[in-house]
């Protein structure tokens, strides 16, 4: 699973040899580590208005505790994040962060300015550095010029992410028409964007839409007291995802067909949560999650559907076992299951429901219809069950990875697995860790105002959006 | 037992090797060849009482015993111990010029053990040994030789053992030997037996090509028929044979605790255990008290050794 | 059983009760098979960490871990407590070995929980484990004697004369006897004298080791070991199990014990045990502990009764001894047969079964021999090794009390849960009996919590 060519590119000899013939040269991605400052260096927020001044405000105000409980007729006032701001781009500066706070644009022309500031700063962006915009979506109902560098935002950051190198990644959060950027998904979305929990995101607009959700008392542990299930735990991603919820504070309940239980029993150990032997398509599978996490924990906050299976084929030669084992699995079992939590009564407080879609299910990949109809379904599925959850302050989202570096895709013939990693922005493919960071943040607390989204996780891969 | 009182008694100063006492015997086999041209029984048994006095036990040597025969590493003298112990002394005795019968080629039939009280490590023990008996036999003439063990400061006997011997192709002449009514353990021969039929068996016993050869390290008695295929042939069989005590002693092991400190231990040897072998075997609880012992071969069902062990009061 | 009851130790007060909380066990592989490479140490450190990872016990203290193997290397002095350092329990877990041939496994779920009932332990884990693929090789008695006295040797003199001993022969390598040492016969010409004793057909033996076929392979189809095995070294379901056996695929089977007895050999390779390599482990605890850790306590580990029969002298088959355990256990309880809705009898050979049985089902047997006014009493199979048994599964000698007792705990568990909705509230009692070498033999009574 090791990218033998990204450590060539990035070491030594072959290092500069890379350089001289004008090879891509993917960087070594900062991944999350607890303790890890949230930017290496300075923030420049651009944009004016008091969304961006709120937005500087949060970067720059120094940490303290949480103003809990405030008086409901209170300002929010925001715990800060005690970066370094700068408001003007500084020469000499390398910033590790721009901000473009885009939420006031109302024609096209009120992008040059604080793209134009933006850019003077690329050319000494610090490595891994982040390029977040905070947009509103543009809607009918807008007038022509707002719609027009609404959308404007859309094309610009998605073409500007494909320009970053050295891990750098652009990303933007768009916020529905009523919700403010104080809002908790909003913030957390933010922090999420510039933090190496993003490592593998890029190029991507998360739309935020609603001020639901609540902000952690500690950004360590956003999960802290939450039971969280995780399917198909035993390996690969969704080992991973057992692991970053057990490190962001959850228990976890790991589960995985009994088949895998070795795998299985070590995951639970290695996060200190408990195996739960099972097959999701079992008709009552729903029923024994629940009652696992219900005796066992005392609780369930979080679902996360993470086992899948391939069965590829082209659809000329897809034989009905094929066909249909896939889409029981990766989303027949998802749906039965949802149902039972839905219908518990168990499953009401603040839930979440995060479902592992695919880049083949929104781009389409040859040779897997099924598990693109399946994967495509996951992306519907999510849209559809979130208004379900919103009264109890619940939501669904999905996450759709693309290349990740797994057991799985280490299958695929070499060529053609060298070719497809460097088949996005960063040249590289993800790792399991970054799929589970994503997940674990729109399992969280604070993610409560993303409804029915699907996050990809692809280093912005060429195809698809 | 007021004949063998009278009897002259000869004191040896140890317990002779039997290595020697072989050599000796076959020297005397050859003579007894040419004496009584070796079809009759032509003199009657020494009176004589073959004694060894002082005589201490090897811990070394016990132990060895016990862990070849499946006995406790106790300090208990097992009884068959005893009879390793004990018996050159009457092996010392049956080499004697006049001792009418050759030893070499001699069977052992039967052989009657009563342990009147256990023996134990550090007693000093006294051997007295004397052969009486001598009767005809339908295959030739048989002897009882009789030794008795004290242990202590001028205890009674605690062990005495009658191993009853046959001479083969000898026929005893007409001695007037007065001890030939005194067969107080003679075997009844083995046509004379009811039919054998195996019980169900309580063990079995994997006995290697070695094992004559172990029991005679142990033991001393290293008579080429349990040798060897090849020192047993001589003798007309075509494989080495295990020795009659050991496969008498293993019974009474596999008595175990069960048999008590005081009992008469008795068997008889039906047909001798050719090398290697398995051995099905039986210690069950026998109707009158005590335990009957039976060694058979495990296939044919033929008995090997038959005997008892029943509890004295 | 009123004529019994006043013969026996009254039962005493306990002060509490001792719960199975759970279970785990790795698959059980043929000798030689998938376990081949793995340890004792291996495999038990395998049920033991798939256990915490049921009941998430990571970094847990369990008041104290007991665990054995019937095949043990000397270097295992400290099975279980090496077991417990390699696992993810917290290292402060105490832990000790038990051995008691293939009763060990239960005879470490029995003594613990009398620990607990006794207010000494909160929580224990109970385990066993056997490899007969890693079984320990020694060198042999004689060369080994060498050795020691080399060792001990002090002069150049008392060397040579120590190694003078040795003869080619003694290099050969002692394997494991699974024979009776007194006896040295194995276990399998044992139970053929007790089987030719009660005259147990062929057929009824075939039957009973078709029965745990079938009923072992349900089981797994439906789900029922999901949360009492977890998979090890790519293993996932019980090696030795065979769901498409037949009465005429075992009947096919040429018979491998009893042969040189005058009756027909009827104890075959299909209805005896075969050799095993398996692990297994049972949580127990006190209400309390159980509270505490959000654990549902399944059955109650209410008593046991060991025993032991004279089959050196030929008295009582080698397996026998349960025959004789079980009534005085049930005597001190006031309990009879139809008092157990659940009835575990360990097939070390399908004949076992059927020996204890037709011992208890006899008139004669139940006067004589057990001191009744008649015969003992009668087991349905429909309440006989409901989920298979050794035959079957496999017996990884030590590990098989462990693979019971969970099982049992589990089942009882759910038939209590079926019967109080249906309104019944009476107690759901099992009977697990287990024989064992040098004709022990340990039983016990678990009732639903």
């Amino acid at each position: 699973m090791t990218d033998t060519y990204l450590e060539l590119v990035n070491s030594g000899f072959t290092k500069k040899l890379a350089k001289q013939l004008g090879l891509p040269r993917p960087a070594r991605l900062r991944r999350h580590q607890p303790g890890q400052p949230l930017l290496d260096g300075p923030a420049l927020v651009l944009g004016t208005g008091p969304d961006a001044d709120a937005v500087a405000t949060l970067l720059s105000s120094p940490a303290g505790g949480p103003a809990d409980p405030r008086p409901d007729d209170a300002p929010v006032v925001l715990d800060g994040w005690d970066l370094e701001v700068h408001r003007h781009p500084a020469p000499d500066v390398r910033y590790a962060a721009v901000v473009l706070v885009l939420t006031g644009v109302e024609h096209p022309d009120d992008l040059t300015q604080p793209v134009l500031a933006a850019a003077s700063t690329l050319k000494s962006l610090r490595s891994g550095a982040r390029v977040v915009t905070i947009s509103r979506p543009a809607l009918e109902t807008d007038a022509p010029a707002v719609a027009a560098a609404r959308q404007g935002v859309d094309g610009f950051l998605r073409s500007l992410a494909k320009e970053l190198r050295g891990g750098a990644t652009g990303n933007g959060l768009a916020l529905a028409a009523d919700v403010p950027v104080s809002a908790p998904s909003v913030v957390a979305g933010l922090r999420f964007f510039l933090s190496t929990r993003s490592a593998f995101v890029d190029g991507q607009l998360l739309e935020v839409d609603s001020d639901a959700g609540e902000l952690p008392t500690d950004w360590e542990k956003p999960l802290a007291g939450k039971v969280a299930v995780v399917t198909g735990a035993a390996r690969g991603i969704g080992a991973a995802i057992a692991e970053v919820l057990a490190r962001d504070g959850a228990t976890v309940v790991a589960v995985d067909v009994p088949a895998a239980g070795e795998q299985l029993a070590a995951v639970a150990n290695r996060v200190k949560g408990t195996a739960l032997q099972l097959d999701v398509t079992a008709d009552d599978a729903g029923e024994r999650i629940l009652e696992h996490a219900r005796t066992r924990h005392g609780r369930l906050d979080v679902v996360v559907h993470n086992a899948g299976i391939t069965r590829d084929k082209l659809l000329a030669n897809m034989s009905d076992d094929k066909w249909s084992s896939v889409l029981a699995v990766n989303i027949a079992a998802q749906l039965r299951i949802n149902e039972a939590l839905l219908t518990s009564g168990d499953f009401v407080d603040a839930p979440r429901i995060v479902a592992l879609a695919s880049t083949s299910g929104i781009a389409g990949n040859r040779g897997q219809t099924n598990y693109a109809a399946s994967k495509g379904g996951v992306v519907g599925m999510v849209r559809a069950t979130a208004p379900l959850l919103t009264p109890f302050g619940g939501t669904a989202n999905a996450v759709a990875p693309g290349f990740i570096e797994t057991d799985m895709t280490a299958r695929i013939p070499a060529v053609t697995r060298q070719v497809a990693r460097r088949l996005n922005s960063l040249q590289q493919g993800g790792l399991p860790v970054d799929v589970a960071e994503t997940i674990a943040f729109l399992a969280s607390p604070a993610a409560g105002g993303i409804v029915g989204r699907t996050l990809r996780v692809c280093g912005q891969n060429m195809v698809g959006r | 037992m007021s004949p063998v009182a009278e009897a002259r008694e000869v004191v040896l100063p140890a317990v002779p090797g039997l290595g020697g006492l072989y050599a000796r015997g076959a020297a005397g086999a050859a003579r007894l060849a040419v004496d009584g041209g070796g079809k009759r029984v032509s003199r009657p048994l020494p009176d004589v009482v073959y004694a060894v006095r002082d005589l201490h036990v090897d811990a070394a040597h016990l132990t060895a015993y016990q862990r070849l025969l499946g006995e406790p590493g106790t300090d208990a003298l097992p009884a068959g111990y005893v009879h390793v112990l004990a018996f050159p002394v009457a092996t010392a005795l049956m080499v004697r010029d006049d001792f009418p019968l050759p030893l070499l080629g001699m069977v052992h039939l039967a052989n009657r053990v009563e342990q009147r009280r256990r023996l134990t490590l550090g007693e000093a023990l006294a051997v007295r040994a004397h052969a009486e008996a001598m009767r005809p036999h339908p295959r030739g003439t048989q002897v009882d030789l009789v030794v008795e063990v004290t242990g202590g400061a001028g205890g009674d006997v605690a062990w005495r053992g009658v191993s009853t011997y046959l001479a083969p192709g000898l026929r005893l002449a007409d001695t007037g030997d007065a001890r030939a009514g005194d067969a107080d353990a003679g075997a009844a021969p083995a046509s004379e037996r009811t039919p054998f039929t195996p019980p169900q068996p309580t063990g079995s016993w994997r006995l290697d090509a070695d094992t004559g050869r172990r029991y005679g390290a142990v033991s001393g008695d290293r008579n080429p028929i349990h040798l060897s295929a090849l020192t047993a042939r001589p003798f007309g069989f075509p494989r080495a044979i295990a020795h009659g005590m050991y496969t008498a002693s293993r019974l009474l092991a596999d008595v175990g605790p069960a048999r008590g400190a005081a009992f008469v231990w008795s068997v008889d040897f039906v047909k001798p255990v050719l090398l290697p072998a398995t051995v099905a075997v039986s210690t069950r609880p026998a109707d009158g008290g005590g335990y009957d012992l039976a060694a058979w071969h495990a296939r044919t069902g033929k008995p090997h050794v038959l005997g008892s062990v029943t509890p004295l009061p | 059983m009123a004529s019994t009851r006043d013969t026996s130790t009254p039962a005493p007060a306990a002060p509490r009760a001792a719960y199975v909380l759970g279970g785990n066990r790795i698959p059980f592989a043929r000798a030689g098979g998938r376990y081949a490479q793995a340890s004792n140490q291996d495999m038990l450190t395998a049920a033991l960490d798939g256990l915490v990872a049921r009941y998430g016990l990571q970094g847990e203290r369990i008041g104290e871990v007991a665990a054995g193997a019937v095949l043990k290397h000397s270097r295992d002095f400290n099975l279980a407590r090496e077991a417990v350092l390699g696992s993810a329990l917290s290292p402060t877990t105490p832990a000790y070995d038990v051995q008691q041939a293939c009763a060990t496994g239960l005879e470490t779920v029995v003594s613990l929980s009398n620990k607990i009932r006794l207010g000494q332990l909160e929580s224990a884990v109970a385990g066993g484990v056997d490899t007969t693929s890693d079984a320990p090789i020694a060198v042999s008695d004689r060369l080994r004697r060498v050795l020691l006295d080399l060792s001990h040797a002090k002069t150049p003199q008392q060397r040579l004369k120590a190694i003078a001993r040795l003869r080619p022969k003694d290099l050969a390598p002692a394997t494991p006897r699974t024979s009776e040492p007194r006896t040295h016969l194995s276990m399998g010409e044992h139970q053929a004298l007790t089987t030719a004793q009660w005259g147990i057909s062929r057929e009824a033996q075939d039957e009973v080791a078709l029965r745990s076929h079938q009923r072992l392979a349900a089981a797994w189809d439906s789900g029922f070991f999901d949360d009492l095995v977890t998979p090890y070294r790519g293993l996932t379901r019980d090696a030795n199990l065979r769901p498409d056996t037949s009465m005429e695929k075992l009947a096919k089977l040429k018979p491998t014990f009893g042969l040189s007895l005058d009756t027909p050999a009827t104890m075959t390779a299909g209805n005896s045990t075969p050799l095993t390599d398996g692990a297994s482990t049972v949580l127990l605890g006190s209400a309390e502990w159980a509270a505490e850790h959000d654990l549902t306590p399944l059955a109650a580990v209410v008593d046991a009764e060991a025993g032991a029969v004279d089959f050196v002298h030929g008295v009582d088959g080698l397996l026998m001894a349960p025959v004789f355990a079980v009534p005085r256990l049930l005597a001190r309880h006031g309990l009879t047969l139809e008092d157990f809705q659940y009835v575990e009898i360990h097939e070390a050979f399908a004949s076992t079964v059927l020996t204890t049985l037709a011992a208890w089902e006899s008139e004669e047997f139940g006067r004589e021999r057990l001191g009744l006014d008649g015969a003992f009493g009668k087991v349905d199979v429909d309440r006989l090794n409901v989920h298979g048994s050794s035959l079957a599964a496999g017996h990884p000698f030590a590990a098989t009390g462990g693979r019971i007792v969970a099982t049992v705990a589990k089942e009882l568990h759910r038939r209590r849960a079926a019967q109080v909705a249906a309104g019944d509230d009476a107690p759901v009692r099992a009977l697990v009996s287990i024989c064992a070498a040098g004709g022990l033999g340990l039983t016990a009574i678990l009732e639903a919590a």
